[in-house]
């Protein structure tokens, strides 16, 4: 191999220093082989940025799948009628439980279950309780959360434990929850 | 690069406003970063975003006193910075050359213009595959027309590595592609 193949690139990208450059280029001019090299090392880096602007350029009209927006259209279209229906199918909480039986559940609770529900009512009338400020026009859930699920150790005195009052309206969500001593 | 005629955001305005220099810049520079960073396998939404960062970065760099000096290389290098952070998809995206496409040969071509070229660009596509990491990005920086010492600033390396790294890249397309 020729002793200035090493420097082909290099000059062809003019980053020889002059002296170096002008040798190089006397050189070319001499050798055929040297010549050739340089055709192909042209050739070389023109693909190599021609098969970068096809990517480019594929990249830039790529469009989604003809499915993606028909999918989405019934997908949306799915929710919106699974909502419109979803009220019709929910249930009423059937009426179990009063809420006087609370506190000894609550006495019932272990760490390892930081939530249970414990007991079921139906009631028609508000609950009864010092900020009673919302009404309770649906049936209302009454959960028994044990204090150190909610909080962090000691920030609770012992012997204080919450009671969730829960309201869920006619289409299943939950309307007002009110935690009480 | 064309149809990305992006208009100049309200920090940008500002910061094009600020100085006929930098306007320059972002008029010069701003299509062969977003070209850099597609190249590497960003999405254009990406590279758009890294190469406003990478302005913005500029402006503040400037506002405060910092240096002038190879502005050029400073802005590829946050951009390129910026395409890194991008971890989690840099393996997958950077790693191996991004697909052509079957439409990127003209409707006018004959089919047997279009099996050449199809064959073309997969020997093209398997000898870009065989080139290093930084063998790929020293081409593609050299494509985006910054000098040797340019290419080693953003990448780390000393300038006569990226002369190395460029003969190799290209001595090995050149004979991988048979040309």
């Amino acid at each position: 191999m020729c002793d200035f193949s090493g420097r082909i690139v290099a000059w062809m990208d003019r980053e020889l220093p002059d002296n170096e450059a002008a040798d190089v280029e006397r050189h070319v001019r001499a050798c055929a082989e040297c010549r050739s090299r340089v055709a192909a090392y042209e050739e070389a880096s023109r693909a190599f940025v021609a098969y970068y602007d096809v990517v480019r350029g594929a990249r830039k009209g790529r469009r989604l799948p003809y499915w993606v927006p028909v999918l989405s259209g019934a997908a949306t279209a799915a929710a919106v009628l699974l909502l419109m229906f979803l009220p019709a199918s929910v249930q009423q909480i059937p009426v179990r439980v009063q809420v006087a039986e609370v506190p000894s559940a609550v006495g019932l609770q272990t760490a390892s279950a930081p939530v249970k529900r414990v007991h079921r009512r139906h009631v028609v009338a508000p609950v009864k309780t010092r900020n009673a400020n919302w009404a309770l026009a649906e049936p209302a859930i009454q959960i028994a959360i044990p204090a150190e699920a909610m909080f962090p150790p000691g920030a609770v005195p012992e012997g204080v434990n919450f009671i969730a009052d829960l309201s869920i309206g006619a289409d299943g969500s939950v309307q007002g929850l009110r935690l009480q001593p | 690069m064309s149809g990305d005629s992006l208009p100049l955001t309200l920090p940008l305005s500002r910061f094009a406003t600020d100085s006929c220099e930098a306007t320059t810049l972002y008029r010069e520079l701003r299509k062969p970063l977003l070209r850099y960073l597609v190249c590497l396998g960003l999405s254009m939404d990406e590279a758009q975003d890294i190469v406003q960062d990478a302005f913005l970065s500029l402006h503040r760099h400037l506002a405060s006193g910092g240096s002038q000096e190879n502005i050029r290389s400073w802005l590829f290098r946050v951009a390129h910075n910026g395409a890194r952070n991008r971890q989690h998809s840099y393996d997958r995206r950077f790693g191996t050359p991004l697909d052509p496409g079957i439409d990127s040969i003209s409707d006018d071509a004959t089919p047997e213009q279009v099996v050449l070229e199809k064959e073309r660009f997969r020997r093209l596509g398997k000898a870009i595959c065989l080139l290093t990491e930084s063998e790929r990005e020293c081409l593609l920086l050299r494509s985006g027309g910054l000098r040797y010492r340019e290419i080693g600033e953003v990448l780390g390396i000393p300038t006569s590595t990226v002369g190395d790294t460029v003969d190799r890249a290209i001595k090995k397309l050149a004979e991988k592609c048979n040309v």
